[in-house]
């Protein structure tokens, strides 16, 4: 087996990246004669492939303790900037790179009986695929031209997917049934534009920071410059790429306060725009901060730790006391997602190993978890065209028990119950923010507390779903009136067996994560050694 | 060297012409001739029109082998078609003891760029034009045209500032005569505005070279750029030639649609016929650049400490100006005019990173502005070539809005692919690789020269060309309001957006044409 896999070699990694990529552009070639259902069994085919291949490879590149990439392919493509088409998968790409193939493929597998609100399924799905190919380049490249144009190819179609298959249609909210939501295709249009436009200033910003990398170090192979430290930058050159890098990456994370382009697109984006975003845009941002800043640019990165752990904890506690009080549940589980990613921050701002496992930890499980919680609340919205929480969470376990139970676990899962994988993540990030004096100063242990009393603001916020959804009024009884019966629910079924299905996956591997972190430690811990070997702490 | 060389050096040495170095020029200036002659045989002959159009085809075409014939000859040493040194030199006057001779045009990889860019972007608009309405008239279009482009072929060569001014008009004024074509008030509006900058500009030039000339003593660009570089330079000379510089610098802007020069570039583009604004943006803009980088980066990159923060504070406004009215516009014709201004700021964006005054820095920023030129033309004539083909079906014909655009994937699935393409080429976004490489390359400079506040600018910028270029993208995709009919692509057309669109997609999976173009040696 290994043998075989070895003489595949790196082409493995271009069947990955290209597979999909390949799919979407037959798919938009083909014209409106494919139908809806034929269109999603395509891509659920295509993305069981890339799934399969994923494994393949990450099969290959084992084992990971080694440094360097166990599968790699590396051809000259622009000479003059020195940068090559250099693919490689190593224990830092690996768990993301399954997670991707796993969760598009559930995305798209979901799509086969789920019809979007609005749209035609041939072009969401070419645009998945999109997605998924950029975001595949992404955790594989290993130069730094070549990240930044992958990390660019998700954007157009992820707009695409907000701006044209985004539901637009909000139902009043229970209780104030006389002021309707702002809706429409504007609505659709302004997160949609909202989201590209954030990310296209920050992807500049960072394209600054990495064309100056490139120019002083004369290099752009990314093991060449994690090998180097930083060597041949003074700490100015080095703060201002790093400030650069990381303010373009913590606009994608996001970073509070870059975080503000989220939740209207979150709320607006289809279930499958919102799972992609949240499970895999999301963790390109912080794969980045791990990949291209701090084993890069470590002195820099260690001088804007303070800052960026300080943030990271700023965005923990807003993203929760934002949960306590919203009422919308999409938006609660996108503010939910901005706390997830502030423990991220916080671990790789510690540059200590057990920050930056946890950070790592913390993007899979994150994209897991969060992946599930938008499964769940984009059904309960497609069936009543409103996420309003009191109007569609209250009584749920009576009404539509499995849903109800999806929505539990995956509440009890974001909270980072032990037993489950949000935990070890946030326990990793917290212990490293303990640890990290060396980046944080004297600010880490106080980080490291306020982090941790987020964990109890998560533990409130998600109880009080719980709550609602457990003991809540189950609302039998009042039927919607006035405007809220034009959105007279399409399907008041509970979760169909299709539903259940595709959520299944992400169940299992929550539970197996939580019960076996070191299958995935074991995988990161290697490669983190390496990638703080530069920072010498 | 002595900054004294004697003026009458010029008319008096011998002077050795080389046919094959002028060959592209004088390739359009025969074909010029062969239609005045046909014209003159025939004059309204209906059966001749196809005539008119293969003669001109024919010339433009015979100038780019020309230009690819002489790249290959300069590939022989060096590793990319256009990466060698100088090619030929041609209309020399001999040196004195250790000077060396000077040559009035030069074939250099930097020529031989721009000759390539401008002769392709001729070959698509005559494409376009020849069914259009500004081509009623064949043999005026054809001799218009053709005359710009030799004006625009020269300009690229010329390394003489008397060369450089006369070649610079030849490839402008022709213009203004291309945009009356329409031959309506909006057409002759857009004229008189062109005619009036162009003219005003032609003073400002005329006087920033005398200057030059009185300081220098030379016509010659490398006798300037010795005679500026020497340290012993008096500095009232000195501040006679930065100004000289600054007011030539101010006569050539308008050609590239710059900021405080662009005034005239909205309602031109609109009153003249879309082939011609194509023109306007592509190849006149080429001969704006061509003009630019001969005068500072050849002849006067050691004044780069003066002129290179005007050239930055002049990008700064353009790229912003440009983009923060694009935002606004509704007509697609004004959103491409506010676009290539807007454009024009990155062509000029790295000239912005000289102040070192070093030839090395002058050199990448010159490769950086001619790379991006390269790309941003590439792009355009491919959108130009959509928008003529949906004026020709368009009820409101060249003023459409881009409501025009609605639907537009599902009716013509080929033609939306290829305009929404050019249009994230234009954004720098994927798959517009070539726009996102070109952008790379134009900050590069910047970068390297820590010139912050001007690459901050820049990335501000590319946010702002985002959020309109993915506006029109858009409309390409949503769903129709009525189905107008679908369209008949003629021939020529057909060809012009197939050569855009084949170059566009070349050169996205091939970046290294528009990131390599770094001459050894800037002549």
């Amino acid at each position: 087996m290994s043998t075989f896999l070895d003489s595949l070699g790196g082409w493995l990694l271009v069947v990955l990246v290209g597979a999909p990529l390949l799919a979407a552009a037959v798919l938009l070639a083909v014209g409106d004669r494919v139908r809806d259902r034929a269109a999603a069994e395509t891509g659920t085919a295509v993305a069981a492939g890339t799934l399969l291949v994923a494994a393949l490879a990450a099969v290959g590149a084992a084992p990971y303790d080694r440094p360097g990439t166990g599968l790699s392919v590396d051809v000259a493509w622009i000479p003059a900037l020195g940068v090559r088409f250099h693919l490689g998968l190593d224990g830092l790409g690996a768990p993301l790179v399954l997670l991707t193939a796993l969760l598009t493929l559930l995305v798209c597998w979901h799509l086969v009986r789920v019809r979007p609100v609005a749209g035609r399924v041939r072009g969401l799905v070419a645009c998945i695929l999109t997605v998924e190919s950029g975001a595949l380049a992404t955790f594989t490249a290993q130069d730094l031209l070549l990240f930044f144009v992958a990390f660019e190819v998700v954007l157009v179609p992820m707009w695409f997917v907000v701006a044209l298959w985004g539901d637009d249609t909000q139902a009043p909210r229970v209780g104030e049934p006389s002021t309707p939501l702002p809706g429409g295709e504007n609505a659709r249009r302004d997160a949609a534009n909202r989201f590209v436009l954030y990310t296209a200033l920050g992807s500049a910003v960072m394209l600054l920071g990495l064309v100056l990398v490139a120019l002083r170090t004369g290099t752009t192979d990314l093991a060449a410059l994690a090998y180097a430290g930083g060597a041949g930058m003074s700490t100015t050159t080095q703060t201002i790429a790093a400030t650069l890098i990381v303010l373009g990456l913590a606009v994608k994370a996001p970073m509070f306060p870059l975080h503000t382009w989220l939740p209207p697109a979150h709320t607006i984006a289809p279930t499958a725009g919102s799972e992609l975003l949240a499970g895999v845009l999301l963790t390109m941002g912080t794969y980045g901060l791990v990949r291209v800043a701090v084993p890069v640019v470590p002195d820099g990165v260690r001088a804007i730790a303070p800052f960026l752990g300080a943030l990271g904890v700023a965005g923990i506690l807003w993203g929760g006391l934002a949960c306590l009080v919203e009422r919308d549940l999409k938006r609660l589980v996108a503010f939910s997602s901005v706390a997830h990613m502030g423990f991220v921050l916080l671990g790789v701002a510690s540059m200590t190993p057990q920050g930056l496992q946890g950070a790592l930890f913390a993007n899979v499980a994150h994209g897991l978890i969060t992946g599930l919680l938008f499964l769940v609340v984009g059904g309960l919205k497609d069936r009543r065209h409103t996420a309003d929480l009191e109007g569609l969470g209250s009584g749920l376990r009576d009404r539509l028990p499995r849903l109800g139970w999806l929505l539990a676990f995956g509440a009890v899962a974001g909270l980072g119950l032990p037993g489950l994988a949000g935990f070890w993540g946030e326990l990793l990030a917290i212990v490293g923010a303990w640890n990290g004096e060396g980046a944080l100063g004297p600010l880490a242990r106080p980080l490291a507390v306020l982090a941790a009393f987020g964990t109890a603001l998560a533990a409130a916020y998600l109880l009080r779903v719980l709550f609602l959804v457990w003991h809540g009024p189950n609302g039998r009884s009042a039927a919607p009136a006035g405007p809220a019966a034009l959105f007279a629910p399409v399907t008041v079924g509970d979760a169909t067996t299709h539903e259940v299905a595709v959520a299944a996956p992400l169940v299992v591997a929550t539970v197996v994560l939580g019960l076996l972190p070191w299958l995935l430690l074991d995988v990161t811990a290697p490669i983190v050694r390496v990638l703080l070997a530069g920072v010498g702490s | 060297m002595s900054a004294q060389t004697p003026l009458h050096a010029g008319i008096t040495g011998v002077q050795a012409v080389d046919p094959l170095a002028l060959a592209p020029a004088i390739a359009t200036l025969v074909t010029i001739v062969v239609l005045v002659l046909v014209d003159a045989v025939a004059p309204a002959a209906a059966r001749l029109r196809r005539v008119h159009d293969v003669v001109a085809l024919t010339g433009l075409g015979v100038a780019g082998v020309f230009v690819a014939v002489l790249g290959v000859t300069a590939s022989g040493r060096d590793l990319g078609p256009f990466a060698g040194a100088a090619v030929r030199s041609t209309v020399c006057v001999p040196g004195g003891g250790f000077v060396l001779p000077s040559c009035s045009f030069v074939v250099s990889p930097l020529t031989l760029t721009l000759q390539a860019v401008v002769v392709v972007g001729a070959i698509v608009c005559l494409l376009l034009a020849l069914d259009g309405p500004g081509a009623r008239d064949r043999s005026v279009h054809h001799l218009l045209l053709l005359a710009t482009v030799t004006g625009a072929l020269v300009l690229a060569g010329s390394r003489d500032l008397a060369i450089l001014v006369v070649a610079f008009e030849t490839a402008s004024l022709p213009v203004i005569g291309l945009v009356a074509l329409r031959r309506d008030a909006q057409g002759a509006q857009g004229a008189v505005t062109l005619l009036l900058t162009a003219v005003a500009s032609l003073g400002l030039l005329l006087v920033g070279v005398a200057m030059l000339l009185l300081a220098t003593g030379s016509l010659h660009l490398d006798r300037i750029a010795a005679a500026v570089g020497d340290p012993t330079l008096p500095d009232s000379v000195r501040v006679v030639a930065v100004a000289g510089t600054l007011l030539a610098v101010a006569g050539i802007a308008f050609k590239l649609s710059v900021v405080p020069f662009h005034l005239w570039t909205p309602d031109t583009y609109a009153g003249a016929p879309l082939p011609v604004a194509a023109f306007l943006s592509v190849v006149s803009k080429a001969a704006g650049l061509a003009a630019v980088v001969v005068l500072l980066g050849v002849g006067l990159p050691a004044l780069g400490d003066a002129w290179s923060p005007a050239v930055a504070v002049l990008a700064a406004l353009t790229l912003t100006v440009g983009n923060l009215v694009a935002l606004r516009q509704t007509v697609a014709v004004r959103l491409l005019a506010w676009s290539t201004v807007a454009q024009a700021g990155w062509v000029v964006l790295p000239l912005g990173a000289v102040a070192s005054g070093t030839p090395g820095d002058a050199r990448q920023a010159v490769a950086a502005s001619v790379g991006y030129l390269v790309a941003y033309g590439v792009a355009s004539l491919l959108a130009f070539s959509v928008v003529v083909l949906l004026a020709r079906h368009h009820p409101a014909g060249e003023d459409h809005t881009l409501e025009a655009y609605r639907g537009l994937a599902r009716r013509e699935p080929v033609a939306a692919g290829a305009l929404g393409f050019a249009l994230l080429c234009l954004a720098g976004l994927p798959p517009g690789l070539v726009g996102l490489v070109a952008k790379v390359v134009a900050v590069r400079p910047l970068v390297d020269a820590g010139v912050w506040w001007l690459a901050v600018v820049a990335a501000a910028n590319v946010a702002l060309g985002v959020a309109y270029y993915l506006r029109w993208t858009a409309l390409l995709v949503v769903r129709p309001t009525a189905t107008p009919p679908t369209w008949r692509v003629r021939p020529a057309e057909g060809i012009a957006l197939g050569m855009s669109l084949a170059l566009c997609v070349a050169f996205s999976v091939l970046p290294q044409v528009v990131a390599g173009l770094v001459p050894t040696a800037l002549r």
